[in-house]
């Protein structure tokens, strides 16, 4: 057979191929799909009568208007994480609609807070990215500037003072790697003008940390915090927390407010879309917490929490 | 002898006797101990169930990878082959390539540019170049020649959609060194899933029997 026939049966076998490793993974993974529409999508997140509010974008992606500063939370636009899991539902703004922020926190690297992609999205609406330790080596380099925290570090970011502060979960990112990076995780802390917001990220249930940031920042005005994966528990109390214990969190953290994320985003559990919000409002209801203190967001709502 | 019956759901609770109700001293007695049992036993409960719940909700211990568990995974992940598929004037085939990288210059990664053997993803989608050794096995040696083939080489990464993440690209060339055979390949090769899965194309115009070679490329670390 000469080279050029070859190359073009090479090609040919190529393709047949394709479509039997594409098959593979669509089986294994779950091809990407189109992600349901909102209704409505804010395009001017800036609201003049908040001093504190926060849009739901979707899972841990949440923007917080700390008067007139703006924060984004671990960024996630894409359809997908990595090509692997699904989007369920469209991000609730568009990258392009975002206002300049004053910072982005990133609180540790797994493919649902830490996307490369999304970041490429927004790299010139921020001018600083705040990264657990061990993460700038792992990032690509993109035109804002981006600094590690280690835990109870703080960095000044356009005003609003950030400090990292302890959670529980795991670091690395495509595995193996978290061997080599046991501390690439953290919680914040944000403070502005007298404002001050707990971002969990990802954490499991650990009393010592939520009672140590509470020590710190006795004032909390709101946590933001996970409630989901649930499912399968046996795994995923190691690292997660479930609506009961995220709500025993706030509860520690002595916060005025919470906001529930990470949930109904992307298929990454057992879970049943729908099943972590429903069991953390009968949780409240047995704990007698009402919608004032926890208020459980759609994605792409935004909500006053501290009127001007 | 009372006779306790079961009562259903939505049924309705069977009326006390009359004489419960009474205020006799006797009653306002045994109510006033019920009240304070109650209180106690209130009181209780609410103690007992926040110790319970402190205790329930214990941090579980963290799922723990050691660094030699870490290395051991590595190197496993290092002897899983890349498959390939042979053409050349000798028919079609398939072989098997495994690679080692001394050595990566990233140019797209915010900090910590060189790195060896260990290779992240992102240090290689976002932009990078790279030294590479790859052992070969591949079928349709000519001549009963042995089908074991050494190449060293280097290739340039470049990120095709936004990070690399996505869709990353390469451009190489290679030496190879074959049994009583030795010349040179270029190669061109499209990557997916943080560039840990792809597909690249190696064109060896004098490696005789083997002149084009596609690789499901697996480079994990």
């Amino acid at each position: 057979m000469k080279a050029p026939y070859s190359l073009l049966a090479t090609l040919l076998l190529l393709l047949c191929s394709c479509g039997s490793v594409m098959r593979a993974i669509g089986r294994n993974f779950a091809l990407p799909e189109e992600p349901s529409k909102l209704a409505h999508r804010v395009h001017d997140a800036r609201r003049p009568d908040a001093r504190l509010s926060v849009l739901w974008i979707g899972h841990a992606t949440a923007l917080i208007q700390m008067d007139d500063a703006f924060v984004l939370t671990d960024p996630v636009f894409t359809r997908s994480l990595g090509e692997l899991s699904p989007r369920l539902v469209e991000p609730g703004m568009a990258p392009a609609d975002l206002p300049p922020l004053a910072a982005v926190v990133i609180s540790h690297m797994h493919l649902d807070h830490l996307s490369f992609d999304s970041l490429a999205m927004i790299e010139h609406k921020t001018s600083v990215v705040l990264v657990p330790p061990g993460v700038r080596a792992s990032m690509p380099r993109y035109a804002f500037s981006s600094h590690e925290l280690g835990r109870w570090q703080s960095y000044d970011a356009g005003g609003v003072r950030v400090t990292a502060v302890p959670v529980r979960h795991l670091g690395g990112r495509w595995g193996v790697d978290m061997a080599w990076r046991p501390r690439a995780f953290t919680g914040y802390v944000l403070e502005h003008h007298g404002l001050s917001v707990y971002f969990a990220g990802d954490t499991a249930f650990d009393a010592d940390a939520f009672a140590a940031v509470r020590a710190h920042f006795p004032a909390l005005d709101l946590a933001v915090l996970p409630i989901c994966p649930m499912q399968p528990r046996v795994h995923m109390r190691r690292v997660h927390m479930d609506p009961a214990e995220a709500l025993e969190a706030f509860l520690l953290l002595g916060a005025r407010q919470m906001v529930p994320v990470h949930f109904d985003t992307f298929i990454n559990s057992d879970d049943e879309p729908g099943a972590c919000p429903r069991v953390l409002r009968q949780v409240m209801a047995e704990r007698a917490i009402g919608a004032e203190r926890v208020a459980i967001l759609g994605i792409g709502e935004q909500r006053v929490l501290v009127p001007r | 002898m009372t006779t306790v019956r079961p009562i259903a759901c939505g049924t309705k609770r069977p009326s006390r006797p009359a004489t419960r109700g009474v205020p006799t001293r006797e009653n306002l007695l045994k109510r006033t101990g019920r009240r304070v049992a109650a209180v106690a036993l209130a009181a209780a409960v609410v103690t007992s169930t926040g110790h319970a719940r402190a205790q329930e909700r214990k941090s579980a211990p963290l799922p723990v990878l050691s660094p030699a568990a870490a290395a051991a995974f590595w190197v496993a992940a290092q002897l899983v082959p890349s498959p390939l598929l042979v053409a050349g004037s000798a028919g079609l085939g398939a072989g098997m390539r495994w690679q080692l990288t001394p050595l990566v210059y990233s140019f797209g990664v915010e900090a910590r540019p060189l790195r060896a053997f260990v290779i992240e993803p992102v240090a290689r989608h976002s932009g990078a170049i790279e030294l590479f050794v790859s052992p070969e096995w591949a079928c349709c040696a000519a001549h009963e020649r042995s089908s074991w083939l050494a190449r060293a080489g280097a290739r340039i990464y470049v990120p095709l959609l936004l990070s690399g993440e996505s869709l990353s690209g390469s451009l190489g060339g290679s030496y190879y060194l074959a049994d009583h055979e030795h010349g040179g390949s270029v190669e061109l090769g499209l990557y997916t899933l943080s560039s840990i899965v792809g597909l690249t194309v190696t064109v060896s115009p004098t490696l005789e029997g083997r002149e084009v070679t596609t690789a499901l490329a697996l480079h994990y670390y």
